[in-house]
């Protein structure tokens, strides 16, 4: 069935008026169509909404402000895993995860309401992004490649597919993005020579709709395999478009076995979101031999570019290039540096990075810049409107690559060594592509994403764990606090009981931040049972 | 804080089960096997279990670093060792005299046999030429470790070839090895890992073994070799040290026996940015006295700084004056000037400082 957005956009704004009403929210519930426009305060995709521009809409915190900004709550998941995924926030309830784990969570108090871990298995623990929702019911990817169809009230399975066949070397992380009933799943697996794909399933019935693939089948001659789809895509409901990006071929270091672009590998795709037919595809990098994903968030602004009203696609990619591009038709508005690179020979007509065949990885090394991690990498950017910056927390980086015949034809084939890196939150003009500020936040780089508020605010960290607020126009340190250790995923801000709060997280812990609450009752006054104050700590 | 007993299906290889979940979920892949008992064997398992198992585990799996496993260790000590081991005791561990006769010809007996059958069982799909204990620890290595650093050990997306790392050379029964899994290695971005027991002492095991078939391989070898580096020219590598380099290193001063020091690839990342080196600064504190020192730590509030007699000192950095030697940015702002060449001829030159 097509899902009619719009017709279903006409209705939307009468439904919002509804929805306001606390008395009329039905809990734990996401309607496909409230994606479509969500409501301020809410956070119910990996990326916030379907544009991937992590902007949220709420202004309590300001640049005036924001000094005052405490711990409202922090919750440990007691797990080694890192936190690197981004949380819903949906009717007053949080879902995150690490792999094999989700957990639900009071938005409110931070405390768990219910947690679901997957059997042990065999596949890849590097990371989890989180989850997707579509009506009571959340979808989780295992490490070992199965998509499962969680209840959202209390973690209990009502579904489980295999996406991917581990046994062959794929695994998954990945948030899905959830379109009309299509839930869209992308894999991860460059250890093997394996190709490609992005898969939508039926929310409801968890039956594959349709498959993109990447790159033909292994043993394809004169082709290449890889282009993995291990990031979140964003979405026009206007165009019914998808945009994803894809990953590196295999074998990964070693080009010489797939002469060639290699399309669609390293590429940002549109993807026709009820067919999964190709509508147009952008090689970030041709013909790529140093691991640079082109999976970074495929950020939809629609404004002027150089007095021309567009609709546009920009993605600061790990290759070091920052793209624009006319998401209508795939073609080129700008395509610029945003920080150093030297692995090229020029621009192509098409606006595409040309590789210099001298800067692939050989016996006795390559210096490349930026190094394998990339100039930025999956935590996402943010676009912030009143500005027209793309903020973006990028990795300045220096390394040597290897490749020689020992190292074979099959997977990693190469060894690559960074030799030094540093972190810098990025202020980007999309229009020119110049560099409007830029914040150092340490040797070797964070690992946060970045978050900007419509008061002007910029959320991210630096590399010795401080969340930090940054003031967007210029990129000056207006709050920060210590939380002990690396932060490895992108903030997001919402909205409970009046408050804004921004969420972060660090290691294996959560963060809750807001503003404090207004002046408590005296102490004489009566605590209500099971109320415990909250603790308060100043930074 | 109250947990909520829920009921999970779950899918489990190819069929489904129903089990209860909370906070211990309980696996039905966990149910399978039983920790393993000599069943021919009685009387040894039962003299491991009441003297030996407090410290070297249930299944002989020990418990790094400080207690070794005993899995094979028939195969590090003979007989007469284990005994005297025994009856005599060593370091931290008891002396236990009073094994003797039967029970002490049972024991031997015991700590003979091959790896539980706990362990083996996680190996099913693993070849069985491989020994079980390298098998189980290849299935550790995968689900955590070879992201980063290749599935066969010999390195991957950013974490290096282990079959080359001095610590894993140096390595004894996970001694060193287990501390950096456990611990990880914040400053290099690798995380800690909760691996305990027999996990540790599998994994520590298919590491060693990759190691040792990674060393059968010599030329045909993956990874970087010494040999691979040589590819510069004397003459040139001098003539760029002295153009670029020689302002602040000299060949018999700081870098005299540099290459008696390193080698290889080491050398030549030492070369391109000495990894460890720390910043001199100078702090000058509101009452005009200056502290000299390294930089420990330093974000945009805080400097902290081990001083020259390497006691670690901090200020708030708005309330002191800072002035950092501007050595290391030298080697930074050579990135983007070096040919490949450049580096290769650099390698050769260096070289010759032994």
């Amino acid at each position: 069935m097509r899902f009619e957005f719009k017709a279903l956009t006409i209705v939307v704004s009468s439904w919002l008026v509804l929805l306001s009403s606390p008395l009329l929210l039905r809990a734990q519930n996401l309607d496909p169509a409230m994606l479509l426009n969500p409501q301020p305060g809410t956070w119910p995709t990996y990326h916030g909404d379907y544009s991937g521009r992590r902007h949220s809409s709420l202004t309590q915190i300001t640049p005036q402000n924001v000094g005052g900004l405490t711990l409202e709550w922090a919750l440990q998941t007691n797990q080694n895993a890192i936190i690197k995924s981004s949380p819903l926030m949906v009717d007053g309830i949080l879902y995150f995860t690490v792999p094999d784990n989700v957990w639900a969570v009071d938005a409110r108090s931070g405390h768990i309401i219910w947690r679901y871990t997957y059997p042990p298995n065999k596949g890849h623990h590097i990371g989890h992004r989180g989850v997707a929702m579509y009506k009571g019911w959340l979808y989780f990817t295992s490490p070992d490649g199965h998509l499962l169809s969680l209840n959202a009230k209390d973690g209990t399975v009502r579904w489980n597919v295999v996406v991917a066949d581990a046994t062959l070397g794929y695994w998954t992380t990945m948030a899905p993005l959830i379109v009309g009933n299509h839930v869209v799943v992308g894999v991860s697996g460059d250890f093997d020579n394996l190709p490609g794909f992005l898969r939508s399933i039926d929310a409801e019935t968890g039956k594959t709709q349709w498959q993109w693939n990447s790159t033909p089948p292994a043993g394809t001659p004169n082709t290449t395999t890889g282009g993995m789809t291990w990031m979140t895509g964003t979405y026009d409901p206007e165009l019914n478009l998808v945009y994803w990006g894809t990953g590196n071929p295999t074998p990964v270091l070693n080009g010489k076995p797939r002469p060639g672009d290699n399309p669609h590998t390293c590429s940002i795709v549109a993807l026709h979101a009820d067919t999964g037919e190709l509508a147009w595809s952008f090689q970030a990098s041709p013909h790529d031999t140093h691991d640079w994903d082109a999976v970074e968030v495929p950020v939809l602004v629609d404004r002027d570019f150089h007095g021309q009203p567009k609709k546009m696609l920009m993605q600061s990619s790990r290759n070091g290039y920052f793209f624009v591009l006319d998401r209508t038709n795939g073609k080129s508005l700008l395509t610029v540096p945003f920080g150093p690179t030297n692995w090229t020979l020029g621009i192509d007509a098409q606006g595409r990075p040309i590789p210099n065949p001298e800067k692939e990885p050989a016996p006795d090394g390559r210096i490349i810049a930026p190094d394998e991690g990339g100039l930025t990498n999956y935590r996402s950017p943010s676009f912030d409107p009143k500005t027209g910056l793309f903020v973006v927390d990028a990795h300045p980086s220096w390394s040597l690559y290897f490749a020689k015949q020992a190292d074979g034809e099959y997977g990693w084939a190469g060894a690559d060594y960074g030799v030094w890196g540093k972190g810098v939150i990025e202020a980007i003009d999309y229009q020119t592509g110049k560099i409007r500020w830029s914040h150092d936040v340490g040797k070797d780089g964070s690992g946060a994403g970045v978050l900007t508020t419509a008061s002007g605010l910029t959320f991210t960290g630096d590399a010795y764990g401080n969340v930090l607020a940054l003031n967007t126009a210029d990129g000056k340190t207006l709050w920060h606090a210590g939380t002990g250790g690396s932060i490895d995923s992108s903030p997001l801000a919402y909205e409970i009981d009046g408050r804004q709060v921004i969420l972060t997280s660090s290691g294996s812990v959560l963060f809750a931040w807001s503003l404090p609450q207004k002046a408590a009752p005296p102490a004489s006054a009566a605590i209500p049972v099971q109320k415990i104050p909250a603790h308060k700590s100043s930074h | 804080m109250k947990s909520f007993p829920v009921l999970v299906i779950l899918s489990v290889l190819a069929g489904f089960v129903v089990y209860e979940g909370g906070e211990s979920p309980i696996y039905a892949s966990s149910q399978a096997s039983e920790p393993s008992a000599d069943k021919s064997n009685a009387a040894g398992a039962a003299s491991y279990a009441e003297h030996c198992a407090i410290c070297h585990g249930d299944n002989r799996e020990g418990n790094l670093p400080a207690f070794p496993p005993l899995v094979g260790i028939g195969r590090q000590l003979k007989e007469p060792q284990i005994v005297e081991l025994v009856h005599t005791g060593k370091g931290r561990m008891p002396a236990f005299p009073k094994i003797t006769g039967d029970e002490l010809t049972a024991l031997l007996r015991y700590l003979s046999t091959s790896a539980a059958p706990a362990q083996a069982a996680n190996a099913a799909s693993a070849p069985t030429s491989v020994s079980a204990e390298v098998a189980a620890g290849n299935t550790v290595f995968q689900q955590n470790c070879a992201f980063c650093h290749g599935r066969d050990t010999m390195g991957g997306e950013s974490g290096p070839d282990l079959t080359r790392s001095k610590l894993v050379i140096a390595d004894v029964n996970g001694d060193k090895i287990s501390e950096v899994v456990r611990n990880g290695r914040p400053e290099k971005k690798m995380p800690a890992f909760d691996i305990q027991g027999a996990e540790m002492t599998n994994l520590v095991a298919f590491i060693h073994a990759q190691a040792a078939t990674a060393a059968t391989k010599k030329g045909a070898r993956k990874g970087v070799d010494v040999a691979d580096l040589q590819t510069g020219n004397l003459e040139a590598g001098i003539r760029y040290f002295n153009a670029k380099c020689a302002t602040c290193h000299s060949a018999t001063g700081d870098l005299k026996g540099i290459a008696s020091r390193f080698e290889g690839l080491r050398l030549e990342m030492q070369m391109l940015y000495p990894e460890d080196a720390k910043s001199k600064v100078t702090i000058t504190l509101p009452s005009g006295e200056v502290v000299k020192g390294t930089i420990a730590y330093r974000d945009e509030w805080t400097i902290g700084i081990h001083d020259e007699n390497n006691a670690y000192r901090s200020w708030k950095a708005s309330k002191v004056r800072i002035v950092v030697d501007p050595g290391l940015d030298g080697h930074v702002a050579l990135f983007p000037q070096y040919s490949d060449a450049d580096i290769h001829n650099l390698m050769a030159y260096l070289q010759t400082l032994r």
